[in-house]
């Protein structure tokens, strides 16, 4: 295997400052077929116990599509070199096989709700390969984590990519 | 402070309990749609030419639409906002016209020092039982 795990594990992915927005997230939950009135209407989610919309459980892994804008954006801890995932799996890929979504992880800290900033990094925390049926699988977890103002911790993926050769 | 409501009753609950399921069937409409919402614009999820050159019989759904709809199973069950912890393996892809029904499994419950918690494993197959997702989440009860 042409990557060394010291070398890849710590690299950072990127981060964001993400505002959870009313159109993006109602939308979201119809895009995955859920009808709730509690993603649609302020009532609703008051009556559910939440203080405005909530996002629905898979929301954040496309937060940053919506809401980011260039005024609050932070530092970029990749120093301009962008996603560092895009250049190990060409780098993979280059050798041939198949890259796939192998497994993804939520953690829920506390809901994240429509007027909410989340303040998105990520990270690869992981780096491993397994033969299984004749084949080589290469393993990249990048863990994300989205806090709030205060720093407190909302939602933390984990996402799993495959290559398979 | 939000608080939300849960809806699952931990004296009623027990192990080998199933949830309701969803049932859809996946449309090149779902995936469009998906792509529109999550700003996913592989074209092995949209554009049918694309997929086609690339040897695939044709478009194939995204595995976070999957994943969005075993979450709706959950939450329609365990009520909005009371998952801690949700994860899937993606075992197969997903087609259009295959029918995606959800499976929910009590596997335990536990009394925790921030409250009352049920496991679940999930899944989602297709019409034939072919597995699509395999996971595990953990819901908040009262």
């Amino acid at each position: 295997m042409g990557l060394e795990r010291d070398e890849v594990v710590g690299m950072p992915t990127g981060a964001a400052t993400i505002h959870i927005e009313r159109g993006p997230v109602s939308r979201f939950a119809k895009g995955v077929t859920d009808s709730s009135p509690v993603y649609q209407s302020t009532e609703a989610a008051r009556e559910a116990g939440f203080d405005s919309i909530p996002a629905p459980p898979t929301f954040t892994f496309a937060a940053a599509h919506w809401g980011t804008y260039p005024e609050d954006q932070p530092e970029d801890p990749t120093g301009g070199r962008g996603n560092p995932i895009r250049k190990l799996m060409s780098e993979l890929m280059a050798e041939g096989g198949l890259v796939l979504h192998g497994e993804q992880e939520f953690l829920y800290h506390k809901p994240v709700q429509i007027g909410d900033t989340l303040h998105q990094e990520g990270k690869i925390v992981d780096l491993y390969s397994k033969e299984a049926k004749g084949k080589t699988m290469t393993f990249l977890v990048m863990e994300t984590v989205y806090r709030d103002d205060a720093g407190d911790p909302v939602v933390t993926e984990r996402f799993n990519l495959i290559h398979r050769k | 402070m939000a608080k939300p409501i849960a809806k699952l009753r931990y004296d009623e609950i027990s192990e080998g309990d199933e949830g309701p399921t969803v049932s859809h069937e996946l449309t090149r409409s779902d995936l469009v749609a998906y792509a529109g919402v999550s700003g996913d614009m592989n074209p092995m999820h949209t554009d049918e030419v694309s997929a086609k050159a690339a040897g695939l019989p044709s478009v194939f759904g995204h595995g976070m639409f999957s994943m969005g709809l075993l979450a709706r199973a959950l939450t329609d069950w365990a009520g909005v906002g009371n998952l801690t912890e949700y994860r899937v393996r993606f075992t197969k892809q997903t087609w259009p016209g295959e029918v995606l029904t959800t499976r929910i499994v009590v596997t335990g419950k536990e009394q925790t020092e921030d409250g009352k918690r049920i496991r679940v494993e999930v899944g989602l197959a297709n019409q034939d039982g072919e597995s699509k997702l395999a996971g595990s989440a953990t819901i908040v009860a009262c």
